[in-house]
């Protein structure tokens, strides 16, 4: 039985849909790939023609060296606790913030929210210098407080959990106040457990933001035992006695702890991403 | 009795009108000191030369003059920052709609496709860009490809001409997953209905695309853009990493020069270049807000 020409032509289309999307994909794969197999070669195969698609022979030897001839594992160490506190400092802040500037009634409210929402456009370039001066007089600088300090809240944070905030009813809010709750108390147990999906886009952004930030830590380290990972790695790209392959491995340990958190969390990832956009 | 009840609204008062601003005390006091301060202080620092080592000197606009009409790499990086956003723009927010065009055909694991194209997406541009510098390399992968082909080997990132062009590919790949998701997510939220109707009024996959789907997405596609070119105006990590501004320039973007001047102790002529960014951000800031506003 002859194919029908309208199902075929469905087929057909299907197919050229497929293809594109899978050619795209490797495209994306691909440069990734090919650094987790550069960190795997001996640097003389890096360039290799033909290239070398699967490592031979393997080697663990660039893992071995940016893990202890440079501190790569230090610099995992500080990226991890700088994320940390940052994130930690975020959620406590902004949340509180974010609930203060929907659901409380005080003097002045509507107009300091107006004043963030225009400090918002404000791009950081415009007071970092002044800022980092300010790191120096405070001899912050090369210390964890300029990583931490500055960043403990931001506007975008208390914008976004005001947001959600906004979407709890009154209601509960004043059923704990009749039972006695007091104001602290009823952020604490009734709005907090409530805005828990903002908070975890909230945890998204800012560890996601901190763990790849670069020019700020770039600007107020210059000392090795501060380093973040991101930092680490420009500055052994730059050195020109280091080869490719060990700046893979740097690359890779950079890389691979968003990478998991985000295979693991990527719903909450792409739902955060998307929900500022919808929503505007 | 009486003293009860004093003490009562006393603290009644407390709660209604000190509490609240114990409870932003924090924000605020971080967005004065580390915001609003420096913001003045660097609008100060623009008028005046200094250095950061000896006493500022007041020179009025003298920074802003001779960067405008004087220094021929600023308005150097400024075309180069221009074309670095128009060839972004030019192609990241249509890739990333036709692949969401795409993936909203009812394929296949559609999430298996998404998180390939989201994965740079979330990986630092300091990861991403040294993961080009090596595909770019004059022995790269890229070269040995094009050598094989019997091509000539291109100067990724060596070549004056080319650099830049590079350097927007890369950030392109790096950030056209997102606009992917975004369009993904508008498109999945607009009513099947309105596709039925159409289709019953006999409207054609144009048709529908032209005035049902492009509509729909009008408010996100301006997002799109207005978030793209405030954010490609501030283009950096990719140019310290990749080519330091070089060769002669010819990858040197705004703030790529912003932070040579501050390495170079020209604290108040940095200050300047950042005031001028921010008034570039302001126009597109503003139009966004004219643009939405328009649709409500």
């Amino acid at each position: 039985m002859a194919v029908h020409p309208k199902t075929f032509r469905n087929s057909f289309s299907r197919i050229i849909l497929y293809l594109i999307l899978i050619g795209s994909a490797v495209m994306m794969i691909v440069p990734f790939y090919w650094s987790v197999g550069t960190s795997l070669k001996l640097e003389q195969n890096v360039y290799s023609n033909p290239p070398q698609w699967i490592p031979n022979p393997l080697t663990w030897a660039n893992y071995i060296h940016v893990l202890t001839r440079i501190p790569f594992s230090r610099y995992f160490a500080n990226s991890v606790f700088v994320a940390a506190v940052t994130t930690l400092g975020h959620v406590f802040f902004d949340t509180l913030a974010g609930y203060t500037f929907a659901k409380l009634k005080f003097p002045f409210r509507d107009q300091i929210f107006f004043v963030m929402l225009l400090a918002l456009m404000v791009p950081f370039q415009v007071n970092l210098i002044p800022l980092y001066k300010i790191m120096a007089t405070l001899h912050w600088t090369n210390t964890y407080l300029a990583l931490i300090v500055p960043n403990l809240t931001s506007i975008f944070g208390i914008f976004l959990m005001r947001q959600f905030m906004m979407t709890i009813p009154n209601e509960l809010l004043d059923a704990a106040r009749i039972d006695g709750c007091n104001e602290f108390g009823v952020f604490r147990k009734v709005a907090l457990p409530l805005a828990l999906p903002g908070i975890a886009t909230l945890i998204i952004f800012t560890f996601m933001g901190t763990w790849n930030d670069f020019l700020w830590p770039r600007i107020v380290t210059n000392s090795e035992k501060l380093f973040t990972l991101p930092v680490g790695l420009a500055q052994l790209q730059m050195k020109n006695t280091s080869n490719v392959a060990q700046i893979m491995a740097g690359t890779v340990l950079t890389a691979l702890p968003m990478i998991i958190v985000f295979l693991f969390m990527q719903r909450q990832f792409i739902e955060g991403m998307t929900a500022g956009a919808l929503k505007e | 009795m009486t003293a009860i009840s004093t003490s009562h609204r006393l603290k009644r008062s407390f709660q209604r009108h000190t509490l609240p601003y114990m409870f932003i005390i924090v924000p605020m006091i971080s967005m004065i000191v580390f915001l609003f301060i420096p913001m003045v202080v660097s609008l100060w620092w623009s008028l005046n030369d200094y250095t950061g080592l000896t006493a500022a000197k007041f020179v009025g606009l003298n920074n802003y003059i001779k960067l405008i009409t004087d220094d021929k790499i600023f308005i150097r990086g400024l075309l180069n920052t221009t074309v670095f956003v128009l060839l972004g723009m030019s192609i990241g927010p249509t890739l990333g709609l036709l692949t969401a065009l795409m993936l909203n055909q009812n394929v296949r694991f559609r999430s298996i496709f998404r998180t390939a194209y989201y994965l740079p997406v979330m990986t630092s541009l300091v990861v991403v860009s040294t993961i080009w510098v090596m595909l770019y390399n004059q022995n790269g992968l890229f070269n040995t490809i094009l050598e094989n082909l019997g091509l000539h080997k291109v100067g990724w990132l060596s070549n004056p001409h080319v650099a830049l062009i590079s350097v927007a590919i890369a950030s392109i790949w790096q950030g056209f997953g997102f606009e992917t998701v975004v369009f993904l997510a508008a498109l999945q939220s607009i009513p099947r209905e309105l596709y039925e109707a159409a289709m019953m009024d006999g409207a054609g996959a144009w048709a529908q695309f032209r005035f049902i789907t492009l509509p729909s997405l009008k408010p996100v596609i301006i997002f799109v853009y207005i978030i793209g070119i405030i954010g490609s105006y501030q283009v950096f990590d990719q140019v310290f990493v990749m080519t330091d501004g070089g060769p002669v320039y010819s990858t040197t973007t705004i703030v790529y020069y912003l932070f040579n001047r501050f390495m170079n102790h020209k604290l108040g002529y940095a200050s300047a270049i950042a005031y001028i960014l921010f008034a570039i951000l302001v126009i597109f800031s503003y139009m966004q807000m004219r643009l939405t506003r328009e649709k409500a």
